[in-house]
């Protein structure tokens, strides 16, 4: 059985209005075969939309790695790389 | 502070006589010196209908001004007796009066009684006689005797007051022979409120209006029925804290503030909760199930042992623009809840950080956020003005 990978998401003003709104509803867009496989937060803020070296405002992390600018199709990306389409392990 | 004054929750329930268009009681009250008296009265009118309405309307707005500007009450009465026309049919004229003028922070009061059944006064299931009652006549009106009675409310008592639709409810059915009397009322409002101590003025004004009226032969109204519960309770705090305090070093007292101190507590902002969450070594849970239902705000969340948690400046914009326009039906469940918190709440303590988010002067978001201060300005004078609330402001 494998950890499942935790999927942050800020829900503070500044990443809510520049697009966290649709980030959450992320677990509405995940394939079916990730959907035990991931396990979605909401985060009040993450006290990173005023730094200015890591991206921008709206900020997810996934396992603990901060990205910035994220939209659905970025975050899909990188779950992708963590996880495969098809999970078939027999 | 506030917070130790009591509060004065005064509310009535009335039901019109069957087949009347118009009350033929009335009810008024006011605040009059600054705040300081509550001043409220209940007439009931001659007859029933628009002719006992008018009756009783000038009785208690006349009554209402003499009040607030402390005319002598004998001269009050003469004046009101004297100017209230004459019923063609009965050939007087008549309305019945209870004044009730407490001062709202020790709660001395006086209640000046021509006609009505006579008031009760309950400190939980117990009545509270007044310590004087005196007699008052007018020689110009010999039969229309006032009694003045003086008494203290303590923190908690209530002060119930008719018209006689309550104690003359069921006159002549089996079971109450001579109506359900003052006696009757009294029966009933001490057992509701053992049942449920921290009953509402208006729940309790309902139960015994309609109580009486299910008395009376098929249910009917057949004489108007008011019933006024003034409930002297301790308020209900309810204690807002957004924004990061200017200074770091006051973090902890800010936080503080979150722990202890009100009988509830909403925290508005993502760095807000996170300063808070540090300091007192909580944690925040944000549902994201409530996302789907969350509407155009943030979801709400809880934070253990303290409070609901929402996101600041949007939200609480929203709350002050429903407030504003006195309509929430289709506003968010984060607005909703915190809403619904001021609804039930009596004073308003709200706790401001000053500190500037700089990534909310951003130019690329997509609308201009209020500045707090702005917006926590607007927040105060809706609830003063407009909902009666006590509001405080701190900031950090
Ligand atoms: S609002 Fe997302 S990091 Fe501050």
């Amino acid at each position: 059985m494998q950890d499942k990978i935790k999927l942050e998401i800020c829900c503070g003003t500044t990443c809510y209005m520049l697009g966290a709104a649709e980030l959450m509803t992320i677990e509405d867009t995940l394939p079916d075969a990730w959907k035990d496989r991931v396990d979605v937060f909401a985060i009040p803020c993450m006290d990173l939309c005023t730094r200015e070296d890591i991206g921008r405002a709206p900020f997810v992390r996934i396992d603990g790695e901060v990205m910035g600018n994220a939209t659905l199709e970025t975050v899909h990306r990188a779950l992708s790389k963590l996880l495969p389409i098809e999970p078939e392990e027999v | 502070m506030p917070g130790d004054t009591p509060f004065v929750e005064l509310e009535y329930c009335q039901l019109t006589h069957d087949g009347e268009c118009a009350c033929g009681d009335d009810f008024q009250w006011a605040l009059a010196d600054g705040g300081n008296r509550h001043i409220a009265v209940l007439s009931d009118g001659l007859g029933s209908g628009i002719k006992a309405h008018l009756l009783a309307n000038m009785t208690t707005t006349m009554a209402l001004e003499f009040m607030k500007s402390n005319k002598p009450i004998l001269r009050s009465a003469e004046i009101i007796m004297d100017s209230l026309p004459v019923c063609e049919v009965r050939k007087i004229s008549y309305a019945t009066f209870t004044i009730v003028d407490m001062l709202s922070a020790t709660g001395r009061a006086r209640v000046i009684e021509m006609g009505n059944p006579s008031y009760i006064q309950l400190r939980g299931e117990m009545e509270i006689p007044s310590f004087s009652r005196r007699e008052l006549v007018s020689e110009r009106w010999p039969d229309r005797k006032m009694d003045i009675s003086e008494l203290q409310m303590l923190t908690g008592d209530r002060l119930i007051f008719c018209s006689d639709g309550v104690t003359q409810a069921g006159l002549g059915t089996g079971v109450y022979k001579f109506g359900w009397r003052r006696s009757g009322c009294l029966a009933f409002a001490r057992e509701l409120i053992a049942r449920e101590p921290a009953i509402s003025a208006k729940d309790l004004s309902r139960a015994i209006a309609f109580n009486a009226m299910s008395l009376n032969k098929e249910h009917k109204c057949v004489d108007d029925i008011s019933c006024v519960v003034l409930y002297f309770r301790k308020p209900r705090v309810l204690r807002i804290l957004t924004g990061p305090p200017f200074h770091k070093e006051d973090d902890s007292a800010f936080a503080a503030l979150a722990a202890d101190g009100a009988d509830r507590v909403i925290i508005c902002g993502g760095t807000t909760a996170n300063i808070i969450t540090r300091e007192l070594h909580t944690r925040v849970e944000l549902d994201l199930k409530m996302v789907k239902v969350s509407g155009s705000l943030p979801p709400p969340g809880k934070m253990a042992n303290v409070g609901l948690v929402t996101e600041g400046i949007l939200t609480l914009t929203r709350v002050t623009t429903d407030l504003e326009r006195h309509n929430w039906d289709d506003s968010p469940v984060a607005a909703r809840e915190i809403l619904a918190a001021i609804e039930e709440s009596d004073v308003i303590e709200l706790v401001v950080g000053t500190k500037v988010n700089e990534a909310h002067q951003d130019p690329k978001l997509p609308i201009d956020l209020e500045i707090r201060r702005n917006i926590i300005r607007r927040l105060q004078t809706v609830l003063e003005n407009d909902y009666r609330k006590k509001v405080t402001l701190t900031y950090f």
